[in-house]
């Protein structure tokens, strides 16, 4: 099929997939918390940034949440090296499919490009070598709504109408934005893009709390959480001057 | 009969004359250099002549659409396949034109027995940084060249020689500047072609490439409105500062109505 850049790349011998066996003794590395919810202009996605492997940290500066086009993010929980793989093979997709077709690949055409590397993925993920669970968020030019979908390790996809959230971390902060979104002083989806940020941070610190494979904030080395937003204008990110204050004032315990 | 070299040569002789005519009524190209990026700017009918290759390659394009479309697939191809194994940054205009397109090209032209491509390409680049803007020329035969600044298309060298000479007298610092002087260049270039097919029997490209007329910039505008009569101005940037790392972008045609000079407008109606 034209456009297909993932299928141009099989014709052309490479191989996504390949299932390994994991010996018993051997840690991978993995990730994470990962969440993304509704707020009033869109979507926020934020990531805490720690890669870790059995009990070791791996590294403190994960960006998690990837910008695949001006419209959509994956944010990526799992073995990094297979999600980051999808994510250069989604990046290039969307590329491909616009030069050639002269028209952006629709959304649920993104949401279908993953769902089926996450399917040519299921042999490694069984293997225990290549697990991946993502969020994908993007603006649906079509239906003019920013939205949310997760997926699991087989590629089966779920809409997060009002949120989702993956890895690790996750079953704390799921809990979390049940109770906010139910009996919160308001829904998530009436959040100004500010409230947004503070609960994304909230939340992070939160699951870092209760997950040793999560990072959370780390103050002295003034290392913050990915946070973006995805708009009709695209996707934003908010940079580390502007997630500073919004953590001392709004976050960080003084007492 | 294509066995004995005379007669190869004689064939690629004819092949040459046969080309050469395919693209006297063409519409010219014309990529232009200005402060923060590189426009592209041609005029079309029916189908689109500029695209979008890769992150910071775009392509202009003269001749059949199908051979341009079979061209500008393989270069898309070619580009995001070693942008992927590589890095973006490796998927350079020099490699795609020299080590990519142009050899197939010439191939084509070389073998008499098949069908040539009825193409001339135009590969603009837009540098990491400002000042390393380049233009890759590719002809029918897949003689390339290297350019800075501005390049052209046209239907024969001498013409494309006397649109750079018009754009080398311009001072083009700013993207409005850089319209108004591809639209005059365009113009210089498409109406030495039309005075070249009026010298019915005659192939004296100097005399076609002459200026003979005025390059006054309201002669060229008037010249420009008569011919882009129910055909679309197309203009295409590479953009330094567009976010993200994608830097081409089309121009619609409210942008383009305010970049138009104001006697111009009715261009886009």
């Amino acid at each position: 099929m034209q456009g297909d850049f993932y299928q141009l790349l099989k014709e052309q011998g490479y191989a996504f997939g390949v299932p390994g066996q994991a010996d018993a003794g051997q840690e991978l590395t993995t990730a994470t918390t990962i969440l993304a919810f509704k707020y009033r202009e869109g979507v926020v996605v934020a990531g805490d940034r720690r890669a870790t492997a059995g009990n070791m940290v791996m590294y403190d500066r994960t960006d998690k949440v990837l910008e695949i086009d001006r419209h959509s993010v994956m944010a990526i929980a799992g073995v990094p090296a297979t999600a980051y793989e999808m994510a250069r093979i989604l990046e290039h997709s969307f590329k491909y499919y616009r030069r050639t077709q002269l028209q952006e690949l629709s959304f649920e055409g993104k949401l279908r490009a993953l769902s089926k590397l996450l399917k040519d993925n299921v042999a490694a993920a069984l293997a225990g070598t290549g697990a991946v669970a993502p969020i994908f968020a993007g603006y649906d030019a079509e239906q003019e709504t920013a939205k949310i979908y997760f997926y699991d390790i087989l590629g089966a996809e779920f809409e997060g109408v009002e949120y989702a959230v993956s890895g690790s971390g996750s079953p704390t902060i799921r809990g979390i934005l049940y109770y906010l979104n139910t009996w919160g002083e308001q829904p998530l989806s009436a959040m100004s893009e500010e409230q947004a940020a503070i609960h994304a941070l909230r939340l992070l610190t939160s699951a870092a709390e209760f997950d040793s494979a999560t990072g959370g904030v780390n103050r002295d080395a003034g290392l913050y959480p990915v946070v973006k937003f995805i708009t009709a204008d695209g996707v934003r990110t908010m940079s580390d001057l502007q997630l500073r204050p919004l953590f001392e004032s709004k976050v960080a315990r003084t007492t | 009969m294509y066995e004995e070299p005379y007669k190869w040569v004689e064939a690629v002789g004819n092949r040459r004359q046969y080309l050469d005519e395919q693209f006297k009524q063409g519409s010219p190209v014309v990529g232009v250099v200005y402060d923060t990026g590189i426009l592209l700017m041609t005029v079309s009918k029916g189908t689109p002549k500029l695209y979008e290759i890769y992150d910071r390659l775009a392509l202009g394009g003269m001749g059949h659409p199908a051979d341009l479309e079979k061209l500008r697939f393989n270069l898309l191809e070619m580009a995001h396949v070693e942008g992927f194994n590589r890095s973006p940054s490796d998927v350079t205009g020099s490699r795609m034109v020299k080590y990519g397109v142009a050899p197939v090209i010439k191939q084509a032209f070389e073998e008499v027995f098949k069908a040539p491509f009825i193409v001339k390409i135009l590969l603009a680049e837009l540098g990491q940084k400002a000042g390393r803007d380049t233009f890759l020329t590719i002809n029918y035969d897949g003689t390339f060249e290297e350019k800075n600044s501005h390049a052209v298309l046209a239907a024969t060298p001498a013409i494309e020689q006397t649109m750079l000479a018009y754009l080398r007298q311009q001072h083009i610092p700013s993207l409005e500047q850089a319209v108004s002087a591809a639209i005059c260049a365009w113009a210089v270039g498409d109406r030495a072609q039309h005075q070249a097919l009026d010298e019915t029997g005659e192939h004296d490209e100097g005399k076609a490439g002459r200026p003979q007329q005025s390059t006054d910039r309201d002669a060229l505008y008037a010249h420009m409105r008569e011919r882009v009569t129910e055909k679309t101005l197309e203009c295409a940037l590479l953009d330094r500062h567009q976010k993200g790392p994608s830097k081409y972008r089309a121009i619609d045609p409210d942008e383009l109505g305010r970049l138009l000079p104001k006697d111009m407008n009715t261009l886009l109606t």
